[in-house]
């Protein structure tokens, strides 16, 4: 086994973790770190392909793909923040009114 | 070595609808800003919709004679990329027009700036050739669609509808951006579709190819709503302001299938390889499942505005059902795309209109169930006229043109000896007269309690009315837009 | 690869693996945080390993540092650092094995698909290792990646306007 095998293995491990946490965990706030957890193993397995191929597009994509992970927490932050103030508490099963 | 290619600035224009809508949208915003007063609400609704019928003429006339890859290879621009910016153009155009009068949306001119930001990013996901600029255009729609679903202040059904929306969207987009990043990996360090289809080749990389398509498909069948992702649906739609679901059940779909078909068509061409199999395969399963389960759930629904939903899960069933005769058949390709096309277009005009409608009775009736409809032909004669054209067009009944686009959809299926499908598909269609018709009875049989007319505002009035009567003057003069539809497709195949 | 460059990424994968769990069994949403910033500043030292000195900076200052900080902001603002102890709602109760057996089957079929494909990679010492220096990842952002760039920057500013949408008072 390679290092690049290693760290694929390893990522695809984050990101199997990171998808369990967004299917167990009640939290939306722990919902949403899962989520980052995901987009991290993404970002793993394209740095350690940049790696591999002596391709910079790789890191390139790392890149924005953290610019979207910034926007996405400040948007996810302003709506969990707007349920939070009608309802004190950010467990998702409370997310029920919607139901028919 | 990827080729370090200086971007030549002059091949901007390429994607000058999109920069004229920039400019407008930043335009409006910072007048809002510094206007004292800002300005006018009515007034955001009618310039933003004004800039972006003018865009759509711009579109128009800038069609690209040949598909050109611009941009350091980021952006296809061809015809078909032109006939989804049609697409969403319109629907953003009527979007702005329809939200003029629905008071919940008291916030402002941003609202206006987030729907035309929603129009480029969409345009941008069509164009994408490379799967970069596909998750970067992908996502930057999909913010500001939760953003728009959420954008209802001091009203908990919304805010709820934008996280539901965004808890969903992350996770898939995620979901398919594991995938991508295992493209990059299996072609060797490639960005652009192209790239990946000639590394699709490789008979030991299938299962790893395999296993990448699948986890991309996770983020096209929730931007399309196809089952098994659709569960989100009528959640958003019910807590969402009415016209941002009907923005989103349209646009956002149609977005949706002009990703899946320009990435699996480019990266994974069916035919070239045993990998491509494994999307090409799964397209009849989706589309039977997503028509069955849409139309059932449909069919049991005592809301409007969540019928409405099912319903655009199982008009989504149809539209796959297009997408895999595409798939599997090699000859009437084209005229299978033109179909999904047409389709795409035509649902995205009567959709808008039911939802218009509907924020109407929600807000001066007081609700979305199927008893607020109650004798709304006598209350609002021209209201009830635009929804049942509207869902008659979606029911697919003669003389719409809802019934024309099924009528090619079907023909292309069984031209490739999709039988089975096509059954099915009726099938779901007579299912589907049960809630359209369920609609209709309300408006013109049932009696309200009250009889005083409805207001309707005039804005709203006359949009509804001129897209219904749209809706059958097209059956008859569906020529010239088939046509187009048709070249869009020839000019998508030939890459 | 040398032996010590080897011994330290199985040291960074185990940690890296120990802090990604930590966040999944963590109680308390503050640890489930501190977790998290541990897991990415070992991806960046992982970076830093693999020829991406200019991400692994990145890494730190806007996961570990501004996404982080925001996180643990909102936990601290809304108070709900302490989890409910009953994470399983009735109801739900099927969805955790569930979760389990589609995880673990996820992961097999990774494990399989990738080692399949791995065989034909040649040998790593073969690619070359380009400049990754930020003054040449400045070059290709504002090469290449002009558009990608710009279309960043209309997403930071919808959500800029979004976000101040949604918190401003009624």
């Amino acid at each position: 086994m390679d290092a690049t095998s290693f760290v694929t293995f390893l990522s695809a491990a984050l990101f199997v973790i990171g998808a369990l946490g967004v299917l167990l965990r009640r939290s939306a706030l722990l919902i949403f770190m899962s989520v980052e957890l995901m987009l991290n193993a993404a970002n793993l397995a394209f740095v350690t392909f940049a790696h591999r191929w002596g391709q910079l597009d790789g890191q390139v994509t790392v890149f924005f793909i953290m610019t979207i992970a910034a926007a996405e927490v400040a948007v996810g932050l302003a709506l969990i923040v707007t349920i939070f103030r009608t309802k004190r508490s950010t467990s998702v099963d409370e997310l029920a009114q919607l139901r028919g | 070595m990827g080729g370090f290619t200086e971007v030549n600035l002059a091949e901007f224009l390429g994607i000058l609808p999109e920069i004229l809508v920039l400019l407008w949208a930043t335009l409006l915003l910072a007048l809002d800003l510094f206007l004292p007063g800002g300005i006018p609400r009515r007034s955001m609704s009618l310039l933003s919709a004004g800039g972006l019928l003018i865009v759509a003429l711009v579109t128009v006339l800038m069609r690209p004679a040949e598909p050109q890859v611009i941009l350091g290879g980021m952006v296809r621009n061809d015809l078909f990329l032109t006939v989804f910016r049609l697409i969403f153009l319109l629907a953003a155009a009527l979007t702005c027009l329809v939200s003029v009068d629905f008071r919940p949306l008291r916030a402002g001119s941003e609202y206006y700036v987030l729907v035309m930001f929603a129009a480029v990013a969409m345009s941008l996901m069509v164009g994408a050739d490379n799967i970069l600029m596909l998750y970067l255009a992908t996502e930057s729609a999909s913010f500001t669609l939760y953003l728009l679903a959420g954008v209802q202040r001091g009203d908990r059904l919304s805010a709820e509808a934008g996280l539901k929306y965004f808890v969903f969207g992350a996770v898939t987009s995620t979901t398919m951006l594991f995938g991508l990043s295992l493209f990059f990996g299996l072609s060797g360090g490639q960005l652009s579709y192209k790239a990946i289809a000639s590394a699709l080749s490789q008979p030991e990389l299938r299962l790893p190819f395999t296993l990448a398509a699948l986890l991309v498909l996770v983020g096209f069948a929730f931007k399309t709503s196809a089952v098994p992702f659709q569960f989100w649906a009528p959640d958003v739609y019910q807590g969402a302001p009415s016209p941002v679901a009907g923005f989103i059940s349209t646009a956002s779909k149609a977005a949706g299938f002009g990703i899946l078909l320009r990435f699996f068509f480019n990266a994974m061409p069916p035919g070239v390889s045993e990998a491509s199999l494994s999307w090409v395969w799964l397209m009849q399963p989706i589309a039977i499942l997503t028509m069955t389960v849409g139309s059932l759930l449909a069919v049991v629904q005592s809301n409007v505005k969540r019928m409405l939903a099912y319903s655009s899960v199982a008009q989504a069933g149809y539209v796959f059902v297009g997408v895999t005769a595409m798939a599997l058949g090699a000859l009437n390709r084209a005229e299978a795309l033109a179909a999904v096309i047409f389709y795409l277009a035509t649902y995205m005009l009567t959709n808008i209109v039911a939802f218009a409608v509907l924020g109407v009775v929600e807000q001066r009736v007081g609700g979305s169930d199927f008893q607020h409809f109650n004798g709304l032909a006598r209350r609002a004669p021209y209201l009830a006229l635009g929804m049942a054209a509207s869902m008659l067009s979606l029911l697919g009944a003669p003389p719409m043109v809802g019934f024309a686009a099924k009528v090619i959809i079907f023909r292309e299926a069984i031209g490739v000896d999709l039988v089975p499908l096509v059954a099915i598909g009726i099938v779901n269609v007579l299912i589907s007269v049960a809630y359209y018709l369920n609609v209709v009875r309300a408006m013109y049989v049932e009696r309200a309690e009250t009889e005083s007319p409805l207001f309707v505002p005039s804005t709203l009035g006359s949009v509804v009315m001129i897209v219904a009567v749209g809706l059958v003057v097209l059956t008859f003069a569906s020529e010239p837009f088939w046509g187009l539809a048709l070249e869009a497709a020839r000019a998508f195949l030939r890459s | 690869m040398t032996m010590a460059e080897w011994a330290l990424l199985v040291l960074l994968g185990a940690l890296s693996l120990a802090s990604a769990l930590g966040l999944l069994l963590s109680r308390n949403a503050v640890y489930a945080a501190l977790f998290l910033v541990l897991n990415f500043s070992v991806g960046a030292v992982i970076y830093l390993l693999f020829n991406a000195p200019f991400l692994a900076v990145t890494q730190v200052a806007v996961y570990a540092g501004a996404i982080m900080v925001l996180f643990v902001f909102v936990i601290m603002l809304l108070g709900a650092e302490r989890l409910a102890p009953a994470e399983n709602p009735p109801g739900l109760a099927y969805q955790r094995p569930l979760a389990i057996i589609l995880a673990v089957a996820l992961l097999a079929v990774a494990a399989w698909a990738l080692l399949s494909g791995a065989q034909i990679e040649p040998s790593p010492s073969v690619a070359p290792r380009p400049d990754s220096s930020p003054q040449a990842m400045g070059m290709w952002l504002f090469g290449p990646y002009l558009l990608p760039l710009q279309v960043v920057a209309l997403l930071l500013l919808a959500a800029m306007v979004g976000a101040l949408v949604l918190s401003r008072k009624s």
